[in-house]
This record gives C-alpha cells, sequence and structure tokens, in this order.
C-alpha cells in the first residue's frame, strides 16, 4: 500500500525487572504476532530474546516487574529519562506484585534476614515498589499474566500516535458476558467485583473463584463486598488476608478505611 | 604491576530474568568467576506463611512464569503428602499431561529461540527467519503447542489455577484431548528432525571437565519427570524427604539465587541430568534420538544439554499420544479431599532446567513453614565451574577472541530461569 512506509517505526525498549518474566513471555508467547511484533517495531533492546541491545532514546519503554532492588531504582530512573513513553507491564509493575503484598506492614527486613541471613549483597535489597513509587508512568498493562489482545491494542495504538483506551471494567464484567453462573450465589470466595478485568474471567470459567490476581478495579465497592463476603462465615482477617495476596500498594487506598 | 582484567558480560541475553557473568583473569588463569542474579529477591517462604493450601497453590507459581505449572506440580506434591489426598492414577495422568506441555513449551523456547542462535551465528531468532524460515515457523508452532496443553490443562498459559488440591476444577473434554494428540502426532517428525540438526552441529569442547548429576527417580521403570527419590550420578539414592542433606545449599553475595552442592562439590540438573541418569528407560522414537546422539562427552559438557532438551520433546510428544490414549479409556476421576489439617510434606518434581523441590508444614489449615529450591540454585555452582575450565583452557591456548560468546553459551545451555533462582529457599534461623 502506498504511503504506509512514512512513519518511522517505533524505537521500542523492554526490559523486566524482579517478577516471573511472565509479562514479556507473553510477548514472546505471541507465537506469529511475534514477528510482526519485530517487523513493526524497532526494538533496540528486548534482552530475553534477544543479545546485542542498544541503549539509547526510547519512543516506549515497556517495563515488567516491581523495583526491588537499588540496582533496579536506579536503571528505572535511566529508562525514564530517555523513553517518552513508559508503560508499566503487568501486576508486580502497576502494584509491586504478590511480593508487595505485606506493603507497608514494617517486617520487610526481618523477612529478608530470615531467607537470606545476614548478607552484603552488591546490590541493596528494597522492598518491592510499583513503578510509581518512583517515576512517572504513562500507560499501564495489568494482570498477572498481562493480556495478549490488551497488550496488542496498546502497543498498536502507540505505532499509529493514537491514544490507548482505558479498560475500567470488573472480572464481573466478563464473567457475565460469559454467562456463567454467579459464584457469589454459591457463597464462593469470588473476588471478581474487586478485582480489575481484562483476564476474561479466565477462574470462573474453569468454575474457580477470582483470586484477584489483576490487582484492584478502580470503582469496587470494597466495604459492601466485605460485608457480603463475612456473611458467608468468613472472618474479616481472612478475607483482607486473601485481599492482599495480589493487591500490592494499589489495594491500600481501597481498604484504609475497612 | 598486576595485569588483572575483568570481563564483564552484563545483561546476559537470551535467558529467563535479568543476570550477567563476571570474569576476573590474572595472567594465565582465572581469579574468579560469578554468574550474577541481579534481580531482587521476593521471599516466597515468607510471602506463604499463614496462607491455606488454595492461597499456596495460586501464589507458589508467580515464582516463575516459564515453568508455573512446574511450580503448581511441586507445590501439589507437597501439600497433598501433607495433607492425607491421595489422588487416584487417572488425576496423575492427566498431571503428565500438563507437565509435557510444560516441557515442549520451555525446551522448544529454549532450544529454537534462545539457544540455537548461538550455534547459527544470529543475534535472536527472528532474525534467523531468513535462512532457516521452515524452522522458525515449525518451532513456533511446536512452542504454541506446548502453551496450547499448558492452557487446556493450567486455565490459561500462565499461572492458570485449574489444577487444585486433589486434582483439576475443570478437564478437558473428549474432543479437546483428542485434537491434542492428533497435533503430537503432526508435530514428532519436526521433533525427530530437530535430532538431526543437533547431530549435525558441532560442540566445542574447550570447557570439558567431569562432574555430578542428580534428578528425580521415577517410580515406575520409565522415563519421567517426578519422583519421591532423588537419583545421583554416583549411584546413589535418597528419599526426597531428606534433600537437606544431600543437596547443600548457602548464601553467596553476589546473587540473591542461593547455591547448592552434593558432597562439597558442583552438580548438574536439568535435561542432561535426567537423559544420562534414566536415559536407557526411553522407548520408541526417543530411545532412537537417545541412541543418535548420546556419546561419552556428554557426561563433560553442557553444551549437550541442548541436545537432551530435543530428546526430551520428543519423549514428551509421544508422552501425551501415551497418556491420552489412557486417559480416553478411563473414567473422569473425583476430585480427592484432604484428610487432615496438620502435616508437612516434600514435593519433587522436574522442572524444564532440573529438579524442583517444594516443602510444607501445614498446622490447622494454614502454612507455618515452606521451603522451596530452584534448578537454577542447584547448578549455577556448575555452570561456574564450567566457566572457569573453559577460559582457562582458552587462555592456555591464546584462543580468546570471542571469549564471552564462549562463556555466554555455556550459561544459556544450562537454560537457566533466573527468575526462579532469585527467589529462594530458607536459611536456618539464627
Amino acid at each position: 500500500m502506498a504511503g504506509t512506509q512514512q512513519r518511522p517505526k517505533p524505537k521500542v525498549g523492554i526490559y523486566g525487572f524482579t517478577g516471573c518474566a511472565g509479562d514479556q513471555l507473553l510477548l514472546i508467547h505471541t507465537e506469529e504476532e511475534i514477528l510482526n511484533l519485530f517487523e513493526s517495531l524497532d526494538i533496540q533492546s528486548f534482552v530475553m530474546a534477544s543479545s546485542n541491545p542498544i541503549e539509547g532514546e526510547l519512543d516506549v519503554a515497556f517495563v515488567e516487574g516491581s523495583v526491588s532492588t537499588e540496582e533496579e531504582r536506579e536503571h528505572l530512573l535511566e529508562i525514564r529519562k530517555r523513553a517518552k513513553i513508559l508503560v508499566a507491564m503487568g501486576n508486580c509493575a502497576v502494584s509491586g506484585g504478590p511480593q508487595a503484598m505485606y506493603a507497608e506492614d514494617g517486617e520487610y527486613e526481618t523477612r529478608l534476614r530470615k531467607v537470606y541471613g545476614e548478607v552484603q549483597f552488591f546490590t541493596n535489597p528494597l522492598e518491592a515498589k510499583p513503578l510509581d513509587a518512583y517515576v512517572d508512568v504513562d500507560y499501564y498493562l495489568p494482570g498477572c499474566p498481562i493480556s495478549q489482545p490488551q497488550a496488542l491494542a496498546l502497543i498498536g495504538r502507540l505505532i499509529h500516535g493514537a491514544m490507548p483506551e482505558p479498560y475500567p471494567h470488573p472480572v464481573c464484567h466478563e464473567c457475565k458476558l460469559h454467562e456463567n453462573q454467579c459464584l457469589l450465589l454459591e457463597k464462593k470466595f469470588c473476588l471478581g467485583p474487586l478485582t480489575a478485568g481484562g483476564c476474561g474471567a479466565v477462574c470462573p470459567d474453569h468454575g474457580l473463584p477470582c483470586v484477584g490476581c489483576w490487582g484492584p478495579n478502580s470503582d469496587g465497592n470494597f466495604s459492601q463486598h466485605l460485608k457480603l463476603l463475612e456473611s458467608f462465615g468468613m472472618t474479616k482477617k481472612d478475607i483482607m488476608r486473601r485481599i492482599h495476596n495480589f493487591g500490592g500498594y494499589k489495594i491500600l487506598k481501597h481498604i484504609e478505611n475497612l | 604491576m598486576s595485569d588483572k582484567k575483568i570481563i564483564t558480560i552484563e545483561p546476559l541475553a537470551r535467558v529467563e530474568g535479568h543476570g550477567g557473568i563476571k570474569v576476573e583473569i590474572e595472567g594465565d588463569r582465572i581469579s574468579n568467576v560469578e554468574v550474577q542474579i541481579y534481580e531482587g529477591p521476593r521471599l516466597f517462604e515468607q510471602l506463604v506463611v499463614g496462607k491455606t493450601p488454595e492461597e499456596d497453590l495460586s501464589i507458589v507459581p508467580r515464582i516463575c512464569a516459564i515453568c508455573n505449572l512446574s511450580h503448581k506440580f511441586a507445590a501439589l506434591r507437597g501439600l497433598e503428602k501433607a495433607l492425607g489426598v491421595n489422588v487416584p492414577e487417572t488425576t496423575n495422568a492427566y498431571r503428565h499431561l500438563m507437565h509435557h506441555g510444560e516441557i515442549i513449551e520451555s525446551h522448544s523456547l529454549h532450544i529454537y529461540f534462545l539457544a540455537l542462535p548461538d550455534f547459527l551465528g544470529y543475534d535472536n531468532a527472528v532474525a534467523m527467519a531468513d535462512k532457516y524460515g521452515d524452522t522458525v515457523m515449525k518451532a513456533l508452532q511446536l512452542k504454541a503447542f506446548g502453551n496450547k496443553v499448558m492452557r487446556l490443562m493450567g486455565g490459561r498459559m500462565i499461572h492458570g489455577e485449574n489444577p487444585i488440591l486433589g486434582g483439576f476444577s475443570r478437564l478437558p473434554t473428549r474432543e479437546e484431548l483428542v485434537t491434542i494428540k492428533e497435533e503430537a502426532e503432526e508435530l514428532l517428525p519436526f521433533a525427530m528432525d530437530t535430532i538431526d540438526l543437533f547431530a549435525g552441529l558441532e560442540i566445542k569442547d574447550h570447557m570439558e571437565r567431569k562432574t555430578q548429576f542428580l534428578c528425580c527417580k521415577p517410580p515406575h521403570d520409565e522415563y519421567g519427570y517426578y519422583g519421591d527419590a532423588l537419583l545421583t550420578s554416583d549411584g546413589k539414592e535418597h528419599p526426597v524427604e531428606d534433600y537437606k542433606n544431600v543437596i547443600n545449599e548457602r548464601t553467596v553475595s553476589h546473587s540473591f539465587a542461593k547455591r547448592s552442592t552434593y558432597n562439597g562439590r558442583p552438580f548438574s540438573v536439568g535435561a542432561l541430568a535426567r537423559v544420562l541418569l534414566l536415559g536407557k528407560r526411553l522407548k520408541g522414537k526417543a530411545r532412537e534420538a537417545h541412541d543418535k546422539l548420546v556419546n561419552e562427552r556428554w557426561s563433560r559438557n553442557p553444551l549437550y544439554n541442548n541436545h537432551a532438551q530435543a530428546i526430551e520433546q520428543v519423549f514428551s510428544l509421544e508422552g501425551i499420544i501415551e497418556t491420552i490414549d489412557f486417559l480416553l479409556d478411563s473414567e473422569t476421576p473425583e476430585i480427592a479431599k484432604p484428610t487432615r489439617k496438620t502435616g508437612s510434606g516434600t514435593g519433587a518434581v522436574e522442572a524444564p532446567r532440573g529438579t524442583l523441590i517444594h516443602r510444607y508444614k501445614i498446622k490447622g489449615g494454614k502454612t507455618t513453614e515452606a521451603d522451596f529450591i530452584t534448578p537454577t540454585a542447584m547448578f549455577l555452582d556448575d555452570t561456574e565451574e564450567f566457566i572457569r575450565t573453559c577460559g582457562e583452557n582458552l587462555l592456555a591456548a591464546k584462543k580468546i577472541k570471542n571469549i564471552e560468546l564462549e562463556f555466554e553459551m555455556i550459561a544459556r545451555s544450562y537454560d537457566p530461569c533466573i527468575s526462579c533462582s532469585a527467589h529462594l529457599v530458607t536459611v536456618e534461623y539464627r
């Protein structure tokens, strides 16, 4: 087609901090799309997939993982300086991930010592935090792992210089579209109403309650859901513990008054 | 005057996770080798304390994306022992199907996309596509197939919640099983072509040295990826509950991955260890592949781990076909229930890159203690030793051009999973 080649390919860097590498892996797992991805982007740095990265100015940086060492914190600041757009990719980058489930409980040092003993490391370990604890984040791709369609839609929009759209729906929205029987009617511990959608309600589709792994949905009614779950005979302590498992830092503002 | 030279390879590319290699050279000898793990600690052993087994099962696979189902499987084996859950043989067969899927997903990613570019002289697999287009396309198909099996059994490609205590929430339909079996049959010739591809590769010998191997011993006479005993290359068998006496762990300052030795010396785990220790149990095409590739250099050369993975791809495709034949003739299994709320148990499986151990202590339905030992934590000492030998031999022969690539290829051959390795293991409380 005429006229499709004028726009230069956006320079992209894909980085991984502390996490399971699942969000980068999901990009690699796009199978037939990965060839298109390498074709339509100028991938400067994607260390998990390719040698000889080039670290310069970037149009878009995708960053997976929480910031969990001093070295990672410095690296993130450095990436932010040379990236026009920074995307937090996956729950660890968005909210801190499971390693941030005890966010701000003051016991991090104790846990670190229990696992590693008294060791001086080459870089200081830090309590896991999301990217936006240190830098401005332009877009968030939530998920544990992220969803391929959402990731490709975001990349597609950015390639064409268009504004990505937010997706403000809870898991319940997708669950309803799949016409699943609501697990809350069976008094099961389901976090669907409080959890960001995008996974395609994959757990309820398998007859399993949502564990909340995408982190909180911004307009979830936490106090009402807490009451509902308590009415199933669960203790507040058990409920709050589970809400924290994947909620990281982003859950804190939703539950501060509960 | 010191002529100390430091070679730093950072970042170590085409591995899962964030790491590097540092080699210090003084004169004609290597004074220090460090495979460094830069990812921060996640402290999973502490995260699960106070949780229910259901929560454990959704939290611990997050240690690692690529082998998330191995973590799920190891956790299930440990937790089910602790809680007295006895799953029927058919459920185990479904779990083997799931595990075969993961082995194919992980091995095909490593063989074609992370390792093969080195052997063929490219930066990445996409760059290979011009000349090796057919191989890359079929490799993508094979990897997609592994992912499909993982999605079918796990519930989604990565971090699916479908495997639960005592069984699976949803089992595949007959049609889904038949489709998977047919696809496995179609992919088998490509997996065998890969054996020929590997048979034609020239494998360098400058890092060769004698080492030790360890893997799970399957409870039957067949090749497999799980067991309740650990088998070592000195011919000994150790009950898996004794793992702490077999695998001696320590912390090192240059890595958030802990390190392990057996009998005070480094050892290797993974496909190479399994093929060397269990290869005589292989049958069918996998045995053909084994007999074609294995030679006496394998026990001294980690680059053959790539070849061993190629053999396991064949084994797992055949395993999927055989398992599905069994499942098509079987009744739907019941979900087995816990018989107690207090107990302890150790679960061991073979993750794609080696032995993976999960140990849990449960009291009144909540975890009080957990310990995870991942394969990368076991083999990193051995990786460093092979890099050292490689460096010393190349220095002696004055062949130091491209020495970085030689070091990287050794590290990559282990298919190190840095995400896993950075989140290890309890030490003794002091």
